[in-house]
């Protein structure tokens, strides 16, 4: 532990950081350690927080900044190994046999009873049960991969608990096995994200195997710095404003708070508004971008006035 | 050094309710290793991304750091001192400390002990102190201060403190670890000669003292905190599992206690539903169902088990004798109807009400008082029965199981076990809980023996590992 080796994980921390930057996905650093501490320890990451904080687009930042590809598993209540590892290509094999058929024909003719006919038939090996007829899910992508790249398995919680117990093997040891064809070992470790928006308790097993990143929604200087590299033609003064306002509605009792990538939208219906202030009546018309139930919409519509003035009493 | 803080950090997190591993705190050290002590920011982040996984945990690790790595002496000076201070080299810590000549590592030059006394006189009028911790007190030197009772602190083994009343025991060794006795010696000897320097030198060396009682007390105080409060919380539940249900008291923990136990069994019995739910291939049904394809199984036929919901039938007696009791069984109950959809329950004492609607629409604690003030009353067992029959009789199906939670002591009144009877055929079972002992169940005024034929169980129920144990056997049954 000498200092050199600790300076250079506060610098390759910071980078990452500002990488991150570059790419447009800004982050504190509770974030860049996380991908840090994952790539130096080669552990997952399982990444929770309200929906739409970017969960799912720090994946994708992480595979732009490496260069390298994404690969997507999208999880779903009876998502099983078939569609998450591998399936056989039966279309494939049907066809296959129908067209040998004749093939098959030529290569028995001439055996005497059904001991010498299998006998032939097991010198060609299991041809249909090879590579060739193997139709790689997202999870054998990732192992077969050349080079390194980044795996999302979103939404975790939605898959059954059965799947989670599955993709031990793989979180812990980069490897599966397919009864089939034996174990797969990954090629190079890949990184790997897990999200989760908690709708329910993941088991232990599973989470003792990630680090635990919670995102949270961001405080204002954050998210006016997020605005600003998302939708940079957005006047300063309109972003602050308009921030300052969607932090205020988080603090409200509503049935869907709005996260960044509303704030986002709400920033893009502005541009496309050619508005430089937010006023009342803009902000009634276009709460819709930001609250996405009826009740919450009334509920905001009869308070916006009273919101605008708090806020411009703050800025006083 | 550095990873014997972090384990002392592990057990303090433990404390703090959020559960460390073995794999986990290997993976901590391993990430502490790769970031260091020098930025205590990182560090929380770091840490704070290896232990804690759910936002809960997360909350009570940024405690536990908080507290666990403050060090109030120097927090204005230098955050990354901090850091360093858990990482110093032994040998620097060696020569701070006096009592480290204990430790037989034999690299710590004689100095440190008992020679101090001696060449106290002629140090003296310089107003400089012979010993280690006198020199400590009169430069005020925080940080070696600091370092001293940290030092001190683990070689008598602070973290073996397990009670508030040993706070004092350990402050006072911390104390004599750190040279005490010696450094009081010299002051007394300065006082005696009877001039200027000494006098100032004891007043110096007094007042120095005294400071450093307060911050060791502070200490014990914080360690005791950390380090003691998981073994207290465990020995807390362990009695409140196994103490009489009527002698509990401490209503917010039990109810923790309680949900917790409730969680369990959920976690347990709900999971295994969804097995039985999905069934087995059914072979035969499934060839039957092809032979029109060919032959080919194109149409699969699951033998689909039915699962049986259980419907549980909860009348507890709320009489004074049993109320305390019949608190926690309904406070069960009402944790429980999570895993079982299809709970009605039922209070009486001189009659029989339904509470499950209070019990939907209140949280916890208020439904449960709700239902005993509405319900209170001397107990009347028969009335009770006929009011029981009118209410539910009629929900009754070879599916249900009936719990009664009650002493059976009906102020010599009739028994109407008939009505009992009546319920013991329609049922699946009949449960009786019985909070006193066995041998009391006939003695005075109690007519358990006319229930008794018509239970297909009748059991003790007195603590809340009884308790778990019946709700258990009623959830692995249906």
């Amino acid at each position: 532990m000498n200092s050199k080796q600790e300076l250079s994980a506060q610098d390759q921390i910071k980078a990452i950081t500002d990488n991150f930057e570059n790419v447009g996905y800004i982050c504190n650093k509770d974030i860049s350690t996380a991908l840090f501490l994952s790539t130096s320890l080669q552990k997952p990451i399982l990444v929770e927080g309200p929906p739409g904080v970017g969960k799912t687009e720090l994946a994708k930042a992480t595979a732009e900044i490496l260069g390298c590809e994404m690969i997507r598993l999208q999880c779903y209540e009876g998502l099983d190994e078939s569609k998450a590892l591998y399936e056989w290509k039966y279309g494939k094999q049907l066809l296959y046999t129908q067209v040998l058929k004749e093939t098959l024909g030529d290569i028995l003719e001439g055996a005497k009873g059904l001991d010498e006919s299998v006998k032939r038939l097991h010198e060609f090996g299991d041809i249909f049960y090879s590579e060739e007829f193997l139709e790689p899910r997202p999870l054998l992508k990732t192992l077969n991969a050349e080079n390194r790249v980044v795996l999302l398995i979103d939404e975790i919680d939605k898959a059954d608990q059965e799947f989670e117990s599955f993709l031990l093997e793989m979180l812990s040891d980069y490897q599966i096995s397919i009864p089939e064809i034996g174990t797969v070992k990954a090629r190079s470790t890949p990184i790997v994200f897990l999200t989760s928006n908690n709708t329910r308790e993941l088991s232990d097993a599973l989470k003792r195997r990630c680090l635990h990143l919670y995102i949270p929604f961001p405080d204002v200087h954050l998210e006016r710095r997020i605005i600003q590299s998302r939708v940079p033609d957005v006047a300063e003064s309109l972003r602050n404003r308009l921030v300052s306002f969607v932090q205020h509605l988080r603090e409200m009792d509503l049935k869907k708070i709005p996260a960044i990538s509303e704030t986002i939208d709400w920033a893009r219906t502005m541009l496309l508004m050619h508005t430089d202030t937010l006023d009342p009546e803009l902000v009634k018309d276009t709460l819709n971008v930001l609250l996405k139930h009826e009740e919450d919409i009334s509920a905001v519509g009869s308070e916006v006035h009273k919101i605008m003035r708090e806020l411009e009493k703050e800025e006083r | 050094m550095a990873d014997k803080t972090l384990v002392h950090f592990f057990k303090a997190l433990r404390g703090a309710d959020v559960s460390v591993s073995t794999a986990e705190a290997i993976e901590a050290v391993s990430a502490v290793n790769m970031v260091g002590y020098q930025d205590r920011a990182l560090l929380k982040i770091t840490l704070g991304l290896v232990l804690p996984k759910t936002v809960d945990e997360k909350a009570y690790y940024g405690r536990c750091f908080d507290q666990f790595f403050s060090f109030s002496a120097y927090d204005n000076d230098n955050e990354a001192l901090e850091g360093e201070l858990a990482d110093l080299d032994l040998s620097q810590l060696e020569n701070n400390d006096p009592s480290s000549a204990g430790e037989g590592q034999g690299k710590c030059p004689g100095s440190g002990g008992g020679s101090g006394e001696g060449e106290s006189s002629g140090n003296q009028s310089g107003s400089e102190s012979a010993t280690e911790l006198g020199k400590m007190l009169l430069e005020d030197d925080q940080v070696a201060l600091s370092m001293a009772i940290a030092k001190a602190a683990n070689k008598i083994g602070m973290t073996k403190i397990t009670t508030l009343t040993q706070k004092g025991l350990y402050g006072r060794r911390i104390m004599e670890a750190m040279g005490l006795d010696e450094m009081e010696k010299e002051m007394w000897a300065a006082e005696k000669q009877d001039n200027d320097a000494g006098d100032k030198l004891a007043k110096k060396l007094r007042s120095g003292r005294d400071n450093l009682r307060e911050q060791i007390k502070d200490y014990v105080e914080q360690q005791y905190v950390l380090q003691a409060a998981q073994t207290g919380k465990e020995l807390r539940e362990e009695v409140m599992r196994s103490v009489k249900l009527e002698h509990l008291r401490e209503f917010q923990d039990v109810q923790r206690l309680v949900r917790k136990m409730a969680k369990k069994l959920i976690a347990v019995h709900s999971r295994r539903r969804r097995v039985t739910q999905r069934g087995l291939l059914d072979v035969r049904s499934t060839l039957r169902n092809n032979a029109a394809y060919d032959g080919v199984l194109f149409d699969t036929r699951w033998k689909a088990t039915r699962v049986d919901r259980p419907k549980v039938i909860a009348i507890c007696d709320v009489s004074g004798s049993v109320s305390a009791v019949a608190r926690f069984l309904l406070m069960f109950l009402y944790s429980l109807s999570e895993v079982i959809p299809k709970v009605r329950s039922f209070a009486f004492s001189n009659s029989t009400g339904e509470v499950t609607d209070l019990f939907e629409r209140m949280d916890m604690e208020k439904a449960i008082e709700e239902t005993i003030t509405r319900h209170m009353g001397s107990t009347d067992y028969a009335q009770s029965l006929v009011d029981f029959k009118e209410l539910c009789l009629d929900a009754v199906d070879s599916k249900t199981t009936v719990i009664i939670l009650g002493d059976a002591r009906n102020n010599d009144g009739e028994s109407r076990s008939d009505i009992l009877k009546e319920f013991y055929d329609r049922s699946k079972q009949v449960i009786w809980l019985n909070p006193e002992t066995r041998s009391r169940w006939n003695t005075g005024d109690a007519i358990m023996k006319s229930y008794l034929p018509y239970t297909n169980k009748a059991e003790v129920c007195n603590s809340l590992n009884h308790l778990e144990r019946i709700i258990g056997k009623l959830l692995k049954n249906s």
